[in-house]
């Protein structure tokens, strides 16, 4: 155990993959009407598999907000354009909102800029724990050969010490075909979902995610718009800092999509962080961290028509207590 | 949904292909690449309802809510308020209508409007709109006279589910666009003597009754109103909420959101459904 190289699978994980290679048992983590789908769309659970990697976060990789002066709160210039912001959507050009706000003095510097700036070391940390587990989650589901993992969780667990766990657990499949995929795939999706997906002709490519953290300089623009007094009044700054989160979190999910050579995605979760950090005093910054997580999705059915009919039918069942189910 | 019958023959070439799209997927070729946040189901019947889904679309707004106190014993409508809350929201859909401008979008579907107040700042509160940009394939029977995008040159915007979206087109109906109405009400406190008066006794308030009445009217006509602008025939999914938000108990935010529409034909037959009984809770 102690001489494991970090490479491959620990030796627990490689003696229960060896004990599966020779009993031949299977387990599953999908629920019934889960394996149920899959089964009807021609993949068979073959096993539960899990990858993990314990992380310690211990450098952020604070380089700043862009503020170095300190006379009356003016960033220096040059730090970028504040007044258009907002070019969130991924693979256009130029699409940003600019104009109606003016943004501050200050400019947002996201993970993305280079070098150290804003939290890069962190937002890499997380990024390699997320990619080793679903990593080392895929060679057990190669080892048992797979050709997929569905309903896979991906799990982070705090632990003491600034240490942090990435778990991802899901459910292996083999295909009925005689064609084997490049790479395993990889989808967040219940079994039900890719049943779903599989007849209407689109196929689970592997789970896509965008992570970004940003920085921001309160400036007086941003300190004068959110005092008690301002009335009614956007806060150009703060919006800036989300927008611009958020757009690069966008952008790093729509690249990992990309990357992996699929039609689209289907994104499960979107969400923001925003706390205020007081580095020294007088000088507050806003600092914003914002995760994407979804399934990319690639067609295989050639024809115009998706090959799947709705049926209307009216349940006979209980009203619900959520009339929006989605 | 029905999906294709296991027995005409696709059966065996479901996985056959799918893994054959795995196996031909070169990473980094250029697709049309698509992000959405619509969920399997919304995903497949927006499809079949003939349109493409093109992106996730968003538009955000940080907001300094004004302060404004109501009159201790009046009836009133707190109208700096009312204006924040909607000139908040409006920024926040303005952005996400502008994203879907950009990709050339028809509408948005599947639009959620939330507001998070932060707790780094009092009265500081984020608003958001996000959706789906989808866009009309060829295939799918635009309505006659102009395209799918409403009066104002805008693509639809919708907050119906993947779901509603599929069977208000089925329907013959297009969505035009959200329309909301909002209201920040004050409702007076009781007076002491007849908060006396109306112990032991199982009385009317009137003026709360007509306080509510008030507010909500308010949030509703001017939703009216907005579907008005829009030569909307009606207003479908239509939510009217009351939203404490943060400013106690007398103070209360009373919204009204919904989708406008008009018909895209003019007779609205739709499949007669099949009555199931499924055999499971609820």
């Amino acid at each position: 155990m102690a001489d494991w190289d970090g490479r491959g699978l620990p030796p627990v994980a490689a003696a229960r993959m060896a004990r599966f290679a020779s009993g031949g048992l299977r387990t599953s983590l999908l629920s019934v009407p889960g394996a149920a789908g899959v089964e009807s769309v021609g993949l068979r659970p073959v096993g539960e598999v899990m990858g993990c990697i314990v992380q310690h976060i211990g450098f952020a990789g604070w380089s700043g907000c862009g503020y170095y002066g300190g006379f009356g709160g003016l960033a220096g210039p040059g730090f970028g354009n504040p007044g258009a912001f907002g070019g969130g959507i991924p693979g256009t050009v130029g699409g940003g909102i600019a104009g109606g706000v003016a943004g501050g003095s200050g400019t947002t510097v996201t993970s993305s800029s280079g070098g150290f700036s804003g939290y890069r070391p962190y937002v890499d940390a997380l990024y390699r724990g997320y990619g080793t587990a679903i990593t080392r989650m895929l060679l057990e589901a190669r080892s048992m050969a797979a050709d997929g993992v569905v309903d896979v969780r991906l799990r982070v667990n705090h632990m003491d010490g600034g240490n942090r766990e990435f778990v991802a657990l899901g459910t292996a499949v083999r295909a009925d075909s005689t064609t084997r995929p490049a790479r395993l795939f990889s989808t967040e999706l219940a079994g039900q979902d890719v049943a779903k997906l599989l007849r209407a002709g689109w196929v689970p490519a592997g789970i896509a995610l965008g992570i970004s953290v940003a920085i921001r300089h309160d400036d007086w623009a941003t300190r004068r718009q959110s005092s008690w007094g301002a009335g009614n009044v956007e806060v150009a700054g703060y919006t800036e800092l989300v927008s611009h989160v958020r757009a690069d979190a966008r952008q790093r999910f729509h690249r990992s999509v990309a990357e992996l050579g699929a039609d689209g995605a289907i994104a499960s979760e979107l969400s923001l962080r925003i706390w205020e950090i007081e580095p020294s005093e007088n000088h507050r910054d806003h600092v914003a961290e914002s995760t994407m997580f979804g399934t990319a999705v690639a067609r295989f059915h050639r024809a115009a028509d998706p090959p799947t009919r709705s049926l209307t039918y009216l349940p006979l069942r209980d009203p619900s207590p959520f009339r929006r189910a989605r | 949904m029905t999906l294709p019958n296991s027995t005409d023959g696709a059966a065996p070439s479901i996985p056959e292909d799918a893994m054959r799209r795995l196996a031909e997927m070169k990473p980094g070729q250029a697709t049309t690449l698509f992000t959405s946040d619509l969920s399997v189901n919304e995903f497949l019947l927006v499809r079949e309802a003939g349109f493409r889904p093109l992106g996730l679309v968003l538009g955000s707004s940080i907001y300094h809510v004004g302060f404004q106190m109501g009159r201790w014993s009046r009836n009133q409508e707190l109208d700096t308020l009312s204006q924040a809350m909607y000139h908040a929201r409006e920024l926040a859909m303005t952005r996400m209508e502008a994203e879907a401008a950009v990709l050339g979008a028809d509408g948005i579907v599947g639009v959620r409007l939330d507001i998070e107040f932060k707790e780094f700042g009092t009265d500081l509160a984020e608003f958001i709109a996000v959706g789906t940009a989808v866009k009309a394939d060829e295939a799918a029977t635009a309505p006659s006279d102009g395209g799918w995008r409403n009066n104002k040159g805008q693509p639809f915007t919708s907050d119906l589910s993947g779901q509603d979206f599929w069977t208000l087109v089925q329907a013959g109906y297009m969505p035009l666009g959200m329309v909301m109405g909002s209201c920040v009400y004050h409702i007076a406190h009781q007076r002491f003597w007849q908060s006396i008066g109306n112990i032991g006794q199982n009385v009317e308030i009137p003026q709360f009754t007509e306080a509510l009445y008030d507010a909500r009217e308010l949030a509703m006509s001017r939703m009216q109103a907005e579907a008005e602008a829009l030569h909307a025939e009606g207003i479908v999914g239509v939510q009217l909420l009351s939203l404490p938000h943060r400013w106690g108990g007398h103070t209360t935010e009373f919204f009204a959101i919904g989708t406008a529409v008009r018909p895209l034909r003019p007779d609205h037959i739709i499949d007669k459904p099949q009555l199931v009984l499924p055999l499971v809770d609820s």
